[in-house]
C-alpha cells in the first residue's frame, strides 16, 4: 500500500479527488492520520490553499492599509513643501567677485599740502553756500504757504460754499508727470536712431 | 444761540425751568437741541448772505508758469565744486573694464616694440587674432559723437521778443496780459469775474481760455487758491454793494503743446522782471507765491 502511494506521489500530479480518496482511505484504516510524521505533513501540504484552486480573497484591511501608506507619503511631501521660499537676493548689496581683484586698484596719488588745503576750504565754502540756499528756499516756501492760508481765510469770510469747494482734493491731478530740464533744449523734428538692446536683468520668481 | 433763547423768553417761567432741567439731565437731548439750533443758525446766516450780498466782488485769476526747459548756468563756486567732486570720485574708484583693456593694450604694444619680442609666444596666448584695441574703439566713438549736433543752449542771445514762450529757457516764466480794469489798462495775471454756480477754479480756467487768440494747455494744481489780492475801489465807484474786489489766484503749469502765434497782449516774464510791469501793491501779494525754484 505504502509503496504504491509513493509511486503515485512521484508520478505526475493527480487530480484532487484521488488525494481526497487517499486521505479518507488512510483515515478509514486507522482513525487518525498517523502513518508517520513526514507522510502526514506532506499530505497536508498537498491539500493547502494553492491546490484548492480558489482565487485569493482580498482582505478588507488591505485597501485601508494602502490608503494609510498613501496618506503618510502625502504628509511627508507637504512637510517638505512647507520650507519657506528662498529670499530674492538684492544684487546691489553683494559686491561682485571681479571687483575684489587687487589689480584693479588705481595708484593712490599723494596730494601735496596746498591741494588738500584748497579742497578743505572749498568744501567749507560749499557748505556755507548750500546753507544760504536752503534758508532762502525754506523762506520762500514759508511765504507761499502763508499766502495760501490768507487766501483761504478771505475766501471763508466770503462764502462757506466756495471755501468747501476749494478744500476738496482734485482727483485728476495725480499721477502728475513732467519732463524736467535737460542740458540742451529739444531739437525740432529730430529723429532718434533706432537701436536694440539685450535685457540681461535676472528675474527671480518665488 | 439766538433762536432757542427767543423761543424760551416767549414761554412762561415754569416751562423754561423744565426745559433747562431736561437739557441738563439728558445728553442726547442736549445734543439734539444744539444740532437743531446750529442748523437753524446756519440757515439764518445763509439766508442773510443771500439777501445781503457781500460787498466784495470776486475774481478768479490764473498764475500760469512755464517751467524751465534747460538747466541753469553754474556759478563759479558750483563749477569748482563739481570739478572737485569729479576728481575725488576718480581717485577713489577702481579701474573699469575699459581702462584695464587700455592698460593691457598699451603693455602689449610696449612688449612688441621691445627687442626681445617673442611673437610666437604672444600669438599662442591670443590665438593670432587681429583684435581691435580699446583706443581704436574710443576714437570711433568720438567720431560718431561729432556727427551729432545738439541744439544750442543759449538761443536767445539774438533777443527773442518778450511775448515768446521760448525766451529764457533756463528760468520759469509767468504769463502776463494787459486788461482793462476800471479806467486803466494794466498788466496783470489773467483773471475773470466770478459768476454764481461755479467754483473759483472754474472761473480761473474760464479766464485763461477766454484770452484772445491763444489756447494754452495748462494743468491746474488743485482746487485751493494760492494767494489773494484785496483792493477797494476808488470813492467814485464805491457803492454800498461793492466796496472793492478780491482776486483769488490759482497756480497752473503750462503743459507742452501751446499756441505759437502770440501777439503783443502777452508777456512771459521772469520773477525778477515782474517789478517792471505790475503795480506795487499787486506785486507785493503776487511775489509771495511765485517761486523761483
Amino acid at each position: 500500500m505504502l509503496s504504491c502511494l509513493v509511486y503515485l506521489r512521484n508520478s505526475s500530479p493527480l487530480p484532487l479527488i484521488w488525494y481526497v480518496v487517499l486521505h479518507s482511505f488512510l483515515m478509514g484504516v486507522d482513525g487518525h492520520v498517523s502513518q508517520g510524521p513526514w507522510f502526514a505533513s506532506v499530505l497536508t501540504l498537498k491539500t493547502s490553499a494553492p491546490l484548492r484552486a480558489e482565487p485569493k480573497k482580498k482582505k478588507k484591511v488591505d485597501p485601508r492599509r494602502e490608503q494609510m501608506v498613501r496618506e503618510r507619503l502625502k504628509k511627508k511631501l507637504k512637510k517638505l513643501e512647507r520650507v519657506p521660499p528662498e529670499l530674492i537676493p538684492i544684487e546691489d548689496f553683494t559686491t561682485p567677485a571681479k571687483y575684489m581683484d587687487e589689480t584693479r586698484v588705481r595708484g593712490a596719488a599723494q596730494l601735496p599740502f596746498e591741494e588738500s588745503e584748497r579742497r578743505a576750504l572749498l568744501l567749507k565754502e560749499w557748505s556755507r553756500y548750500k546753507q544760504t540756499q536752503h534758508r532762502a528756499e525754506m523762506e520762500a516756501v514759508g511765504l507761499a504757504v502763508e499766502a495760501q492760508r490768507e487766501a483761504l481765510e478771505e475766501l471763508r469770510l466770503e462764502s462757506e460754499e466756495l471755501y468747501q469747494a476749494a478744500l476738496r482734493p482734485d482727483p485728476l491731478l495725480f499721477p502728475f508727470n513732467h519732463q524736467g530740464p535737460s542740458y540742451t533744449p529739444p531739437k525740432a523734428q529730430y529723429e532718434a536712431p533706432e537701436g536694440k538692446y539685450n535685457n540681461i536683468t535676472k528675474v527671480y520668481t518665488q | 444761540m439766538a433762536a432757542p433763547c427767543s423761543r424760551m423768553a416767549s414761554r412762561p417761567l415754569w416751562q423754561f425751568i423744565t426745559n433747562v432741567r431736561r437739557t441738563g439731565l439728558k445728553h442726547t437731548g442736549v445734543r439734539q437741541i444744539s444740532l437743531g439750533s446750529a442748523c437753524r443758525a446756519a440757515t439764518q446766516t445763509r439766508s442773510k448772505t443771500e439777501s445781503v450780498a457781500s460787498p466784495w466782488k470776486l475774481y478768479g485769476a490764473v498764475c500760469l508758469q512755464r517751467l524751465p526747459v534747460i538747466s541753469q548756468e553754474r556759478n563759479p563756486i558750483e563749477d569748482q565744486f563739481a570739478e572737485l567732486m569729479h576728481q575725488m570720485e576718480l581717485e577713489r574708484s577702481l579701474l573699469s573694464d575699459h581702462e584695464q583693456r587700455l592698460l593691457e593694450d598699451s603693455e602689449r604694444m610696449t612688449r612688441k616694440q621691445a627687442d626681445n619680442y617673442d611673437s610666437d609666444e604672444e600669438e599662442a596666448d591670443y590665438g593670432g587674432q587681429e583684435t581691435i584695441t580699446a583706443q581704436d574703439q574710443e576714437d570711433t566713438w568720438e567720431q560718431k559723437l561729432k556727427h551729432f549736433q545738439p541744439a544750442l543752449r543759449d538761443r536767445d542771445v539774438g533777443g527773442t521778443p518778450l511775448g515768446s514762450v521760448e525766451r529764457c529757457l533756463g528760468d520759469s516764466l509767468v504769463l502776463l496780459v494787459q486788461q482793462t480794469v476800471g479806467k486803466e489798462t494794466i498788466w496783470l495775471l489773467p483773471q475773470a469775474q466770478w459768476e454764481a454756480g461755479e467754483t473759483l477754479r472754474q472761473t480761473a480756467e474760464r479766464g485763461l481760455s477766454s484770452l484772445p487768440e491763444a489756447d494754452f494747455k495748462a494743468t491746474f494744481l488743485g482746487n485751493t487758491p494760492c494767494g489773494v489780492y484785496r483792493y477797494t475801489f476808488p470813492k467814485e465807484v464805491r457803492t454800498e454793494r461793492c466796496v472793492g474786489a478780491k482776486v483769488f489766484f490759482f497756480k497752473a503749469f503750462l503743459s507742452a503743446g501751446s499756441a505759437t502765434s502770440q501777439k503783443e497782449p502777452f508777456l512771459w516774464v521772469k520773477k525778477t522782471e515782474l517789478q517792471g510791469y505790475l503795480k506795487p501793491a499787486y506785486l507785493e501779494k503776487v511775489d509771495r507765491f511765485i517761486l523761483n525754484l
